[in-house]
Protein backbone atom coordinates (compact mmCIF):
# COMPACT_ATOMS: atom_id res chain seq x y z
CA UNK A 1 0.00 0.00 0.00
CA UNK A 2 1.41 3.35 -0.93
CA UNK A 3 0.48 6.80 0.27
CA UNK A 4 1.67 10.37 0.48
CA UNK A 5 0.72 12.43 3.48
CA UNK A 6 1.39 16.07 4.26
CA UNK A 7 0.46 17.74 7.50
CA UNK A 8 0.88 21.49 7.80
CA UNK A 9 3.81 21.47 5.43
CA UNK A 10 5.57 24.76 4.78
CA UNK A 11 8.63 25.28 2.65
CA UNK A 12 10.53 28.47 3.02
CA UNK A 13 13.91 29.21 1.59
CA UNK A 14 16.17 32.20 1.34
CA UNK A 15 17.38 33.06 -2.13
CA UNK A 16 20.99 34.10 -2.14
CA UNK A 17 21.61 34.94 -5.73
CA UNK A 18 19.00 37.49 -6.65
CA UNK A 19 19.43 36.63 -10.30
CA UNK A 20 18.96 32.92 -9.89
CA UNK A 21 16.69 31.12 -12.26
CA UNK A 22 14.25 29.95 -9.64
CA UNK A 23 13.76 33.48 -8.41
CA UNK A 24 13.14 34.70 -11.92
CA UNK A 25 10.61 31.99 -12.35
CA UNK A 26 8.89 33.06 -9.17
CA UNK A 27 8.99 36.73 -10.00
CA UNK A 28 7.70 36.27 -13.51
CA UNK A 29 4.18 35.92 -12.34
CA UNK A 30 2.87 39.07 -10.78
CA UNK A 31 0.58 36.92 -8.73
CA UNK A 32 3.46 35.90 -6.50
CA UNK A 33 3.69 39.28 -4.82
CA UNK A 34 2.67 37.88 -1.50
CA UNK A 35 5.31 35.19 -1.40
CA UNK A 36 8.41 37.27 -1.23
CA UNK A 37 9.65 39.02 1.83
CA UNK A 38 12.94 40.65 2.55
CA UNK A 39 14.56 39.96 5.86
CA UNK A 40 16.70 42.26 7.96
CA UNK A 41 19.75 41.39 5.86
CA UNK A 42 17.96 42.20 2.65
CA UNK A 43 17.90 38.59 1.64
CA UNK A 44 14.85 37.45 -0.17
CA UNK A 45 12.88 34.75 1.50
CA UNK A 46 10.52 32.73 -0.58
CA UNK A 47 7.64 31.20 1.23
CA UNK A 48 6.97 28.68 -1.46
CA UNK A 49 4.42 26.62 0.44
CA UNK A 50 2.39 27.50 3.51
CA UNK A 51 0.60 25.03 5.68
CA UNK A 52 -0.40 22.47 3.09
CA UNK A 53 -2.12 19.32 4.31
CA UNK A 54 -3.58 16.42 2.41
CA UNK A 55 -3.27 12.73 1.91
CA UNK A 56 -3.16 10.73 -1.29
CA UNK A 57 -3.93 7.04 -1.20
CA UNK A 58 -3.79 4.01 -3.47
CA UNK A 59 -5.08 4.36 -7.00
CA UNK A 60 -5.58 8.10 -6.82
CA UNK A 61 -4.68 10.33 -9.71
CA UNK A 62 -3.97 13.62 -8.06
CA UNK A 63 -3.72 16.94 -9.90
CA UNK A 64 -1.77 19.97 -8.73
CA UNK A 65 -2.91 23.15 -10.42
CA UNK A 66 -2.43 26.86 -9.91
CA UNK A 67 -1.17 29.96 -11.65
CA UNK A 68 2.53 30.45 -12.31
CA UNK A 69 4.45 30.57 -9.08
CA UNK A 70 1.67 29.02 -7.04
CA UNK A 71 4.07 26.50 -5.56
CA UNK A 72 3.24 23.52 -7.75
CA UNK A 73 6.80 22.46 -8.45
CA UNK A 74 7.83 22.98 -4.84
CA UNK A 75 4.96 20.78 -3.76
CA UNK A 76 6.00 18.08 -6.23
CA UNK A 77 9.55 18.27 -4.94
CA UNK A 78 8.34 17.78 -1.39
CA UNK A 79 6.28 14.79 -2.51
CA UNK A 80 9.29 13.37 -4.35
CA UNK A 81 11.43 13.71 -1.23
CA UNK A 82 13.76 16.26 -2.79
CA UNK A 83 12.86 19.16 -0.52
CA UNK A 84 12.46 18.50 3.14
CA UNK A 85 9.67 20.67 4.58
CA UNK A 86 10.80 23.59 6.70
CA UNK A 87 7.79 23.09 8.93
CA UNK A 88 5.18 20.41 9.19
CA UNK A 89 5.52 16.76 8.46
CA UNK A 90 5.66 14.63 5.40
CA UNK A 91 5.39 10.87 5.27
CA UNK A 92 5.29 8.52 2.34
CA UNK A 93 5.33 4.89 1.51
CA UNK A 94 6.09 3.40 -1.85
CA UNK A 95 8.71 3.57 -4.54
CA UNK A 96 8.69 7.02 -6.08
CA UNK A 97 9.55 7.87 -9.64
CA UNK A 98 9.61 11.56 -10.44
CA UNK A 99 9.64 13.29 -13.79
CA UNK A 100 10.16 16.89 -12.84
CA UNK A 101 12.31 18.23 -15.62
CA UNK A 102 12.94 16.63 -18.97
CA UNK A 103 16.61 17.24 -19.45
CA UNK A 104 17.48 16.68 -15.87
CA UNK A 105 18.82 13.23 -15.23
CA UNK A 106 19.51 12.85 -18.91
CA UNK A 107 23.16 12.93 -19.81
CA UNK A 108 23.22 14.90 -23.03
CA UNK A 109 26.49 13.39 -24.21
CA UNK A 110 25.38 9.83 -23.71
CA UNK A 111 23.23 8.01 -26.23
CA UNK A 112 19.54 7.33 -25.78
CA UNK A 113 20.23 3.72 -24.86
CA UNK A 114 22.83 4.68 -22.26
CA UNK A 115 20.39 7.16 -20.81
CA UNK A 116 17.77 4.48 -20.41
CA UNK A 117 20.22 2.52 -18.26
CA UNK A 118 21.26 5.69 -16.44
CA UNK A 119 17.71 6.72 -15.65
CA UNK A 120 17.06 3.24 -14.34
CA UNK A 121 20.10 3.44 -12.12
CA UNK A 122 18.90 6.66 -10.54
CA UNK A 123 15.67 4.86 -9.75
CA UNK A 124 17.62 2.14 -8.02
CA UNK A 125 17.41 -0.43 -10.80
CA UNK A 126 20.62 -2.24 -11.44
CA UNK A 127 22.03 -1.97 -14.99
CA UNK A 128 21.72 -5.75 -15.45
CA UNK A 129 18.01 -5.62 -14.83
CA UNK A 130 17.61 -2.44 -16.83
CA UNK A 131 19.34 -3.95 -19.85
CA UNK A 132 16.68 -6.62 -19.96
CA UNK A 133 14.03 -3.95 -20.11
CA UNK A 134 15.87 -1.71 -22.52
CA UNK A 135 14.30 -3.29 -25.59
CA UNK A 136 10.83 -2.69 -24.27
CA UNK A 137 11.68 0.89 -23.38
CA UNK A 138 13.19 1.43 -26.81
CA UNK A 139 10.04 0.17 -28.43
CA UNK A 140 7.84 2.45 -26.36
CA UNK A 141 9.86 5.53 -27.32
CA UNK A 142 9.51 4.72 -31.07
CA UNK A 143 12.82 6.53 -31.50
CA UNK A 144 14.44 3.80 -33.61
CA UNK A 145 17.97 4.58 -34.71
CA UNK A 146 17.98 7.81 -32.76
CA UNK A 147 18.54 5.73 -29.65
CA UNK A 148 22.16 5.28 -30.66
CA UNK A 149 22.69 9.02 -31.05
CA UNK A 150 23.68 11.39 -28.25
CA UNK A 151 20.64 12.84 -26.52
CA UNK A 152 22.05 16.27 -27.34
CA UNK A 153 20.66 15.83 -30.84
CA UNK A 154 17.12 15.13 -29.65
CA UNK A 155 14.16 17.45 -29.86
CA UNK A 156 12.26 18.29 -26.68
CA UNK A 157 9.51 15.89 -27.66
CA UNK A 158 11.99 13.07 -28.20
CA UNK A 159 13.58 13.67 -24.81
CA UNK A 160 10.17 13.46 -23.21
CA UNK A 161 9.50 10.14 -24.87
CA UNK A 162 12.82 8.77 -23.69
CA UNK A 163 12.51 10.08 -20.13
CA UNK A 164 8.92 8.94 -19.74
CA UNK A 165 9.50 5.49 -21.19
CA UNK A 166 12.59 4.87 -19.09
CA UNK A 167 11.07 6.18 -15.87
CA UNK A 168 7.93 4.13 -16.15
CA UNK A 169 9.31 0.84 -17.47
CA UNK A 170 9.21 -0.54 -13.95
CA UNK A 171 5.82 0.53 -12.65
CA UNK A 172 6.56 2.82 -9.70
CA UNK A 173 4.21 2.91 -6.73
CA UNK A 174 4.10 6.67 -7.01
CA UNK A 175 4.64 8.61 -10.20
CA UNK A 176 5.17 12.35 -9.89
CA UNK A 177 5.09 14.41 -13.07
CA UNK A 178 5.50 18.10 -13.72
CA UNK A 179 3.74 19.91 -16.51
CA UNK A 180 6.38 19.42 -19.18
CA UNK A 181 4.70 16.21 -20.27
CA UNK A 182 2.18 18.27 -22.18
CA UNK A 183 4.89 19.10 -24.69
CA UNK A 184 4.56 15.61 -26.12
CA UNK A 185 2.47 15.11 -29.25
CA UNK A 186 -1.06 13.73 -29.20
CA UNK A 187 -0.02 10.25 -30.25
CA UNK A 188 2.52 10.02 -27.47
CA UNK A 189 0.15 11.49 -24.90
CA UNK A 190 -2.42 8.81 -25.67
CA UNK A 191 0.19 6.14 -25.27
CA UNK A 192 1.47 7.67 -22.07
CA UNK A 193 -2.05 7.93 -20.69
CA UNK A 194 -2.71 4.25 -21.39
CA UNK A 195 0.46 3.31 -19.54
CA UNK A 196 -0.33 5.54 -16.58
CA UNK A 197 -3.88 4.23 -16.44
CA UNK A 198 -2.57 0.70 -16.46
CA UNK A 199 -0.49 1.17 -13.38
CA UNK A 200 -2.91 3.39 -11.58
CA UNK A 201 -5.32 0.45 -11.90
CA UNK A 202 -2.80 -1.68 -10.03
CA UNK A 203 -3.17 0.70 -7.10
CA UNK A 204 -0.40 3.14 -7.80
CA UNK A 205 -0.51 6.86 -7.27
CA UNK A 206 -0.13 9.52 -9.92
CA UNK A 207 0.57 13.13 -9.05
CA UNK A 208 0.46 15.49 -12.01
CA UNK A 209 1.04 19.24 -12.14
CA UNK A 210 -0.25 20.89 -15.25
CA UNK A 211 -1.63 24.03 -16.78
CA UNK A 212 -3.60 22.03 -19.27
CA UNK A 213 -7.03 21.73 -17.72
CA UNK A 214 -7.98 19.31 -20.43
CA UNK A 215 -5.14 16.99 -19.49
CA UNK A 216 -5.97 17.29 -15.81
CA UNK A 217 -9.61 16.47 -16.49
CA UNK A 218 -8.66 13.46 -18.55
CA UNK A 219 -5.99 12.04 -16.26
CA UNK A 220 -6.93 12.92 -12.73
CA UNK A 221 -9.79 12.31 -10.36
CA UNK A 222 -8.82 14.53 -7.45
CA UNK A 223 -6.55 17.46 -6.91
CA UNK A 224 -5.39 20.56 -5.17
CA UNK A 225 -5.56 24.18 -6.31
CA UNK A 226 -2.68 26.26 -4.98
CA UNK A 227 -2.37 30.01 -4.93
CA UNK A 228 0.70 31.82 -3.63
CA UNK A 229 1.78 28.69 -1.85
CA UNK A 230 -1.48 28.22 -0.03
CA UNK A 231 -4.22 25.70 -0.48
CA UNK A 232 -7.32 27.10 -2.12
CA UNK A 233 -9.29 23.95 -2.78
CA UNK A 234 -8.75 20.25 -2.35
CA UNK A 235 -11.34 18.04 -3.92
CA UNK A 236 -12.74 16.46 -7.06
CA UNK A 237 -11.19 17.61 -10.30
CA UNK A 238 -14.33 19.40 -11.49
CA UNK A 239 -14.36 21.49 -8.37
CA UNK A 240 -10.72 22.57 -8.46
CA UNK A 241 -10.98 23.35 -12.16
CA UNK A 242 -13.93 25.65 -11.70
CA UNK A 243 -12.12 27.41 -8.86
CA UNK A 244 -9.02 27.68 -11.03
CA UNK A 245 -11.02 29.34 -13.81
CA UNK A 246 -12.42 31.81 -11.36
CA UNK A 247 -8.96 32.47 -9.98
CA UNK A 248 -7.48 32.97 -13.41
CA UNK A 249 -10.20 35.47 -14.31
CA UNK A 250 -10.03 37.64 -11.23
CA UNK A 251 -6.31 37.16 -10.76
CA UNK A 252 -6.72 36.66 -7.05
CA UNK A 253 -9.22 35.48 -4.52
CA UNK A 254 -10.32 37.69 -1.65
CA UNK A 255 -8.33 37.24 1.52
CA UNK A 256 -6.54 33.98 1.06
CA UNK A 257 -4.87 34.36 4.41
CA UNK A 258 -8.02 33.26 6.17
CA UNK A 259 -8.74 29.58 5.69
CA UNK A 260 -11.38 29.06 3.07
CA UNK A 261 -14.43 27.02 3.93
CA UNK A 262 -13.68 24.55 1.15
CA UNK A 263 -10.30 23.79 2.65
CA UNK A 264 -11.82 23.04 5.99
CA UNK A 265 -14.35 20.77 4.38
CA UNK A 266 -11.70 18.88 2.47
CA UNK A 267 -9.76 18.16 5.59
CA UNK B 1 34.57 34.09 9.90
CA UNK B 2 31.82 35.88 8.05
CA UNK B 3 30.82 32.47 6.84
CA UNK B 4 29.84 31.10 10.21
CA UNK B 5 28.12 34.31 11.13
CA UNK B 6 26.04 34.25 8.03
CA UNK B 7 24.96 30.70 8.61
CA UNK B 8 24.00 31.37 12.18
CA UNK B 9 21.83 34.29 11.19
CA UNK B 10 20.05 32.37 8.52
CA UNK B 11 19.53 29.58 10.93
CA UNK B 12 17.57 31.90 13.13
CA UNK B 13 15.51 33.43 10.42
CA UNK B 14 14.35 30.13 9.01
CA UNK B 15 13.17 29.11 12.42
CA UNK B 16 10.73 31.77 13.56
CA UNK B 17 10.44 32.54 17.22
CA UNK B 18 7.05 30.93 17.98
CA UNK B 19 8.01 27.42 18.96
CA UNK B 20 7.18 25.66 15.76
CA UNK B 21 8.31 22.11 15.61
CA UNK B 22 9.88 20.89 12.42
CA UNK B 23 9.65 17.33 11.33
CA UNK B 24 11.95 15.68 8.91
CA UNK B 25 10.47 14.04 5.91
CA UNK B 26 10.81 10.33 5.74
CA UNK B 27 11.65 8.76 2.49
CA UNK B 28 12.34 5.15 3.15
CA UNK B 29 11.25 3.36 0.04
CA UNK B 30 9.16 0.67 1.64
CA UNK B 31 8.43 1.66 5.15
CA UNK B 32 6.12 4.38 6.28
CA UNK B 33 7.54 6.23 9.19
CA UNK B 34 6.27 9.17 11.05
CA UNK B 35 9.28 11.08 12.19
CA UNK B 36 9.52 12.54 15.61
CA UNK B 37 10.37 16.15 16.33
CA UNK B 38 13.62 17.33 14.93
CA UNK B 39 16.19 17.87 17.51
CA UNK B 40 19.88 17.75 17.13
CA UNK B 41 19.78 14.02 17.76
CA UNK B 42 17.49 13.15 14.89
CA UNK B 43 19.31 15.47 12.52
CA UNK B 44 22.46 13.64 13.41
CA UNK B 45 20.88 10.30 12.84
CA UNK B 46 19.44 11.49 9.53
CA UNK B 47 22.95 12.47 8.47
CA UNK B 48 24.29 9.13 9.62
CA UNK B 49 21.56 7.29 7.73
CA UNK B 50 22.43 9.34 4.66
CA UNK B 51 26.12 8.38 4.89
CA UNK B 52 25.36 4.69 5.38
CA UNK B 53 22.61 4.55 2.80
CA UNK B 54 25.01 6.12 0.33
CA UNK B 55 27.66 3.54 1.14
CA UNK B 56 25.21 0.68 0.71
CA UNK B 57 24.47 1.83 -2.83
CA UNK B 58 28.07 1.31 -3.86
CA UNK B 59 27.02 -0.31 -7.12
CA UNK B 60 25.46 2.98 -8.12
CA UNK B 61 28.34 5.33 -7.39
CA UNK B 62 30.97 3.00 -8.77
CA UNK B 63 29.02 2.58 -12.00
CA UNK B 64 28.42 6.32 -12.24
CA UNK B 65 32.10 7.06 -11.66
CA UNK B 66 33.12 4.62 -14.40
CA UNK B 67 30.62 6.24 -16.69
CA UNK B 68 31.94 9.71 -15.85
CA UNK B 69 35.35 8.69 -17.09
CA UNK B 70 33.94 6.96 -20.12
CA UNK B 71 31.97 10.02 -21.15
CA UNK B 72 34.78 12.41 -20.38
CA UNK B 73 37.05 10.67 -22.84
CA UNK B 74 34.44 9.59 -25.35
CA UNK B 75 35.80 9.47 -28.86
CA UNK B 76 39.44 9.58 -27.83
CA UNK B 77 41.70 6.61 -28.51
CA UNK B 78 43.67 6.63 -25.29
CA UNK B 79 40.68 7.40 -23.09
CA UNK B 80 41.56 8.07 -19.47
CA UNK B 81 45.16 7.21 -20.26
CA UNK B 82 45.45 10.64 -21.82
CA UNK B 83 45.85 11.86 -18.28
CA UNK B 84 48.66 9.35 -17.82
CA UNK B 85 50.39 10.56 -20.96
CA UNK B 86 50.07 14.18 -19.86
CA UNK B 87 51.56 13.39 -16.47
CA UNK B 88 54.28 11.28 -18.07
CA UNK B 89 55.31 14.05 -20.43
CA UNK B 90 55.31 16.52 -17.58
CA UNK B 91 57.52 14.27 -15.43
CA UNK B 92 59.95 13.58 -18.25
CA UNK B 93 60.34 17.21 -19.29
CA UNK B 94 60.40 18.65 -15.79
CA UNK B 95 62.62 15.85 -14.53
CA UNK B 96 65.63 16.57 -16.69
CA UNK B 97 65.55 20.33 -16.24
CA UNK B 98 64.92 20.43 -12.51
CA UNK B 99 67.42 17.68 -11.74
CA UNK B 100 70.03 19.97 -13.27
CA UNK B 101 68.58 23.00 -11.49
CA UNK B 102 68.68 21.33 -8.09
CA UNK B 103 72.02 19.62 -8.83
CA UNK B 104 70.38 16.30 -8.03
CA UNK B 105 71.12 13.08 -9.96
CA UNK B 106 68.22 11.82 -12.12
CA UNK B 107 68.46 8.54 -10.25
CA UNK B 108 67.00 10.16 -7.12
CA UNK B 109 65.13 13.08 -8.63
CA UNK B 110 62.94 11.40 -11.22
CA UNK B 111 61.31 8.86 -8.85
CA UNK B 112 60.71 11.64 -6.32
CA UNK B 113 59.07 13.81 -8.95
CA UNK B 114 57.04 11.00 -10.51
CA UNK B 115 55.53 9.73 -7.27
CA UNK B 116 55.12 13.27 -6.01
CA UNK B 117 53.24 14.53 -9.05
CA UNK B 118 50.98 11.49 -9.31
CA UNK B 119 49.92 11.76 -5.67
CA UNK B 120 49.68 15.54 -5.87
CA UNK B 121 47.27 15.25 -8.75
CA UNK B 122 45.17 12.88 -6.71
CA UNK B 123 45.14 15.11 -3.63
CA UNK B 124 44.59 18.36 -5.50
CA UNK B 125 41.92 16.72 -7.65
CA UNK B 126 40.02 15.72 -4.53
CA UNK B 127 40.21 19.25 -3.15
CA UNK B 128 39.30 21.20 -6.28
CA UNK B 129 36.67 18.77 -7.49
CA UNK B 130 35.44 18.44 -3.92
CA UNK B 131 34.03 21.94 -4.30
CA UNK B 132 31.79 20.74 -7.12
CA UNK B 133 30.38 17.69 -5.32
CA UNK B 134 26.82 18.97 -5.15
CA UNK B 135 26.36 21.71 -7.67
CA UNK B 136 27.85 19.66 -10.48
CA UNK B 137 25.01 17.18 -9.98
CA UNK B 138 22.31 19.74 -9.24
CA UNK B 139 20.20 18.20 -11.97
CA UNK B 140 20.14 14.88 -10.19
CA UNK B 141 19.59 16.43 -6.78
CA UNK B 142 16.61 18.37 -8.14
CA UNK B 143 15.11 15.32 -9.76
CA UNK B 144 15.71 12.22 -7.69
CA UNK B 145 15.91 11.62 -4.00
CA UNK B 146 19.30 10.02 -3.36
CA UNK B 147 21.53 10.05 -0.30
CA UNK B 148 23.66 13.20 -0.57
CA UNK B 149 26.73 11.28 0.50
CA UNK B 150 26.44 9.20 -2.66
CA UNK B 151 27.65 12.16 -4.73
CA UNK B 152 30.73 12.46 -2.53
CA UNK B 153 31.52 8.76 -2.80
CA UNK B 154 31.15 8.95 -6.56
CA UNK B 155 33.59 11.85 -6.73
CA UNK B 156 36.19 10.21 -4.52
CA UNK B 157 35.91 6.92 -6.38
CA UNK B 158 36.26 8.68 -9.73
CA UNK B 159 39.45 10.35 -8.54
CA UNK B 160 40.69 7.01 -7.28
CA UNK B 161 40.16 5.58 -10.76
CA UNK B 162 42.12 8.47 -12.25
CA UNK B 163 44.89 7.82 -9.72
CA UNK B 164 44.89 4.20 -10.85
CA UNK B 165 45.51 5.28 -14.44
CA UNK B 166 48.17 7.79 -13.47
CA UNK B 167 49.94 5.46 -11.14
CA UNK B 168 51.26 3.23 -13.96
CA UNK B 169 53.99 5.81 -14.41
CA UNK B 170 55.43 5.21 -10.96
CA UNK B 171 56.45 1.53 -11.39
CA UNK B 172 57.88 2.35 -14.82
CA UNK B 173 60.08 5.09 -13.36
CA UNK B 174 61.01 2.86 -10.44
CA UNK B 175 62.11 0.13 -12.82
CA UNK B 176 64.30 2.58 -14.67
CA UNK B 177 65.73 4.02 -11.48
CA UNK B 178 65.49 1.34 -8.78
CA UNK B 179 65.07 2.52 -5.20
CA UNK B 180 65.78 0.66 -1.93
CA UNK B 181 62.19 -0.52 -1.55
CA UNK B 182 61.26 -3.08 1.08
CA UNK B 183 58.03 -5.05 0.87
CA UNK B 184 57.28 -4.34 4.49
CA UNK B 185 57.32 -0.61 3.90
CA UNK B 186 54.97 -0.98 0.93
CA UNK B 187 52.34 -2.22 3.38
CA UNK B 188 52.16 1.38 4.62
CA UNK B 189 50.50 2.32 1.36
CA UNK B 190 47.29 0.66 2.55
CA UNK B 191 46.58 2.75 5.65
CA UNK B 192 47.99 5.82 3.92
CA UNK B 193 45.62 5.54 1.01
CA UNK B 194 42.79 4.69 3.38
CA UNK B 195 43.33 7.89 5.36
CA UNK B 196 43.52 9.98 2.22
CA UNK B 197 40.27 8.47 0.94
CA UNK B 198 38.60 9.37 4.24
CA UNK B 199 39.95 12.88 3.84
CA UNK B 200 38.58 12.94 0.31
CA UNK B 201 35.13 12.08 1.62
CA UNK B 202 35.01 14.78 4.27
CA UNK B 203 36.52 17.34 1.94
CA UNK B 204 34.04 16.67 -0.83
CA UNK B 205 31.11 16.84 1.59
CA UNK B 206 32.26 19.96 3.47
CA UNK B 207 33.72 21.86 0.52
CA UNK B 208 30.87 20.68 -1.67
CA UNK B 209 28.29 22.12 0.70
CA UNK B 210 30.10 25.41 1.29
CA UNK B 211 30.65 25.82 -2.44
CA UNK B 212 27.02 25.10 -3.21
CA UNK B 213 26.07 27.89 -0.87
CA UNK B 214 28.90 30.36 -1.61
CA UNK B 215 29.86 30.22 -5.24
CA UNK B 216 33.02 32.24 -4.65
CA UNK B 217 34.60 29.38 -2.79
CA UNK B 218 35.63 27.13 -5.71
CA UNK B 219 37.79 29.77 -7.45
CA UNK B 220 39.34 30.72 -4.10
CA UNK B 221 40.15 27.09 -3.37
CA UNK B 222 41.51 26.60 -6.88
CA UNK B 223 43.92 29.49 -6.55
CA UNK B 224 45.03 28.39 -3.10
CA UNK B 225 45.69 24.89 -4.40
CA UNK B 226 47.79 26.35 -7.18
CA UNK B 227 49.92 28.26 -4.71
CA UNK B 228 50.21 25.23 -2.45
CA UNK B 229 51.68 23.24 -5.35
CA UNK B 230 54.74 25.45 -5.32
CA UNK B 231 54.95 25.56 -1.53
CA UNK B 232 54.88 21.80 -1.11
CA UNK B 233 57.97 19.63 -1.63
CA UNK B 234 56.63 17.80 -4.66
CA UNK B 235 59.11 18.68 -7.34
CA UNK B 236 61.77 19.87 -4.95
CA UNK B 237 63.32 17.96 -2.05
CA UNK B 238 62.23 19.07 1.41
CA UNK B 239 65.85 19.12 2.52
CA UNK B 240 66.38 22.10 0.24
CA UNK B 241 64.66 24.25 2.85
CA UNK B 242 67.57 23.74 5.21
CA UNK B 243 66.84 25.20 8.60
CA UNK B 244 63.31 26.08 7.55
CA UNK B 245 62.44 22.49 6.86
CA UNK B 246 59.56 22.72 9.34
CA UNK B 247 57.67 24.73 6.73
CA UNK B 248 57.34 21.52 4.76
CA UNK B 249 56.87 19.25 7.73
CA UNK B 250 53.75 21.00 8.96
CA UNK B 251 52.14 21.11 5.51
CA UNK B 252 49.23 18.65 5.58
CA UNK B 253 49.34 18.17 1.81
CA UNK B 254 52.98 17.22 2.11
CA UNK B 255 52.08 14.83 4.93
CA UNK B 256 49.51 13.16 2.69
CA UNK B 257 51.94 12.84 -0.22
CA UNK B 258 54.79 11.81 2.04
CA UNK B 259 53.04 8.82 3.63
CA UNK B 260 52.50 7.38 0.16
CA UNK B 261 55.71 8.48 -1.48
CA UNK B 262 58.31 7.69 1.16
CA UNK B 263 57.66 3.91 1.18
CA UNK B 264 57.87 3.86 -2.62
CA UNK B 265 61.22 5.58 -2.57
CA UNK B 266 62.46 3.48 0.32
CA UNK B 267 63.00 6.59 2.41
CA UNK B 268 61.90 7.22 5.97
CA UNK B 269 58.55 8.97 6.35
CA UNK B 270 58.80 12.44 7.87
CA UNK B 271 58.43 12.30 11.63
CA UNK B 272 55.17 14.24 11.76
CA UNK B 273 53.49 13.05 8.58
CA UNK B 274 51.37 10.29 10.10
CA UNK B 275 50.26 12.35 13.07
CA UNK B 276 49.38 15.33 10.89
CA UNK B 277 47.43 13.19 8.46
CA UNK B 278 45.64 11.40 11.28
CA UNK B 279 44.91 14.72 12.96
CA UNK B 280 43.33 16.38 9.93
CA UNK B 281 41.36 13.22 9.23
CA UNK B 282 39.79 13.26 12.70
CA UNK B 283 39.21 17.01 12.85
CA UNK B 284 38.03 17.18 9.25
CA UNK B 285 35.61 14.29 9.59
CA UNK B 286 34.15 15.75 12.76
CA UNK B 287 33.73 19.25 11.32
CA UNK B 288 32.35 17.92 8.07
CA UNK B 289 29.89 15.65 9.83
CA UNK B 290 28.65 18.42 12.10
CA UNK B 291 28.12 20.68 9.12
CA UNK B 292 26.48 17.92 7.11
CA UNK B 293 24.12 17.04 9.94
CA UNK B 294 23.12 20.66 10.39
CA UNK B 295 22.63 21.71 6.77
CA UNK B 296 22.00 18.49 4.85
CA UNK B 297 18.35 19.36 4.22
CA UNK B 298 19.39 22.73 2.78
CA UNK B 299 21.56 21.29 0.00
CA UNK B 300 18.58 20.84 -2.30
CA UNK B 301 17.79 24.55 -1.96
CA UNK B 302 21.39 25.66 -2.41
CA UNK B 303 22.22 23.94 -5.65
Amino acid sequence: MSFLRLRGVSVEFPIYQASSRSLKKLLLASSTRGNLGRDAHDRINVLALTDVSFQIGDGERFAVIGLNGAGKTTLLKVLAGIYEPTHGRFASSGKVSSLLDIQVGLNLDATGRENIILRGMYMGIHPYEMRERAAEVAEFTELGDYLDMPVRTYSAGMMIRLAFAASTCVPPDILIMDEWLTAGDAHFLDKAQRRVEAFVRTSSILVLASHSLELVERWCNRGILLHQGRTVTIGPVAEIISDYRQLAEIGTLPDLAAPLPSVEAAQ
Amino acid sequence: MTLTKDIDLRDRETRPSPPMTTFPATFSANTATDAGPVERASRTSAALVDLLEGLSQSWLWTTLAHQDLKLRYRGSILGPFWQTVTTGVMIASMGFIYAKLFHTPLQTYLPLLAAGLVFWQFASGLITEGCTTFYSVQGIIQQVRLPFSLHAYRLVYRNLLILGHNFVIVPIVLMMFPQPITWLRLLELGPGLGLIILNGVWISILFGMISARFRDVPPIVASIVQVVFFMTPIFWPADGLGRNRWLAEINPIYAAIDVLRAPLLGQPTERYSWSILLGITVVGCAASFAFFARFRARIAFWV
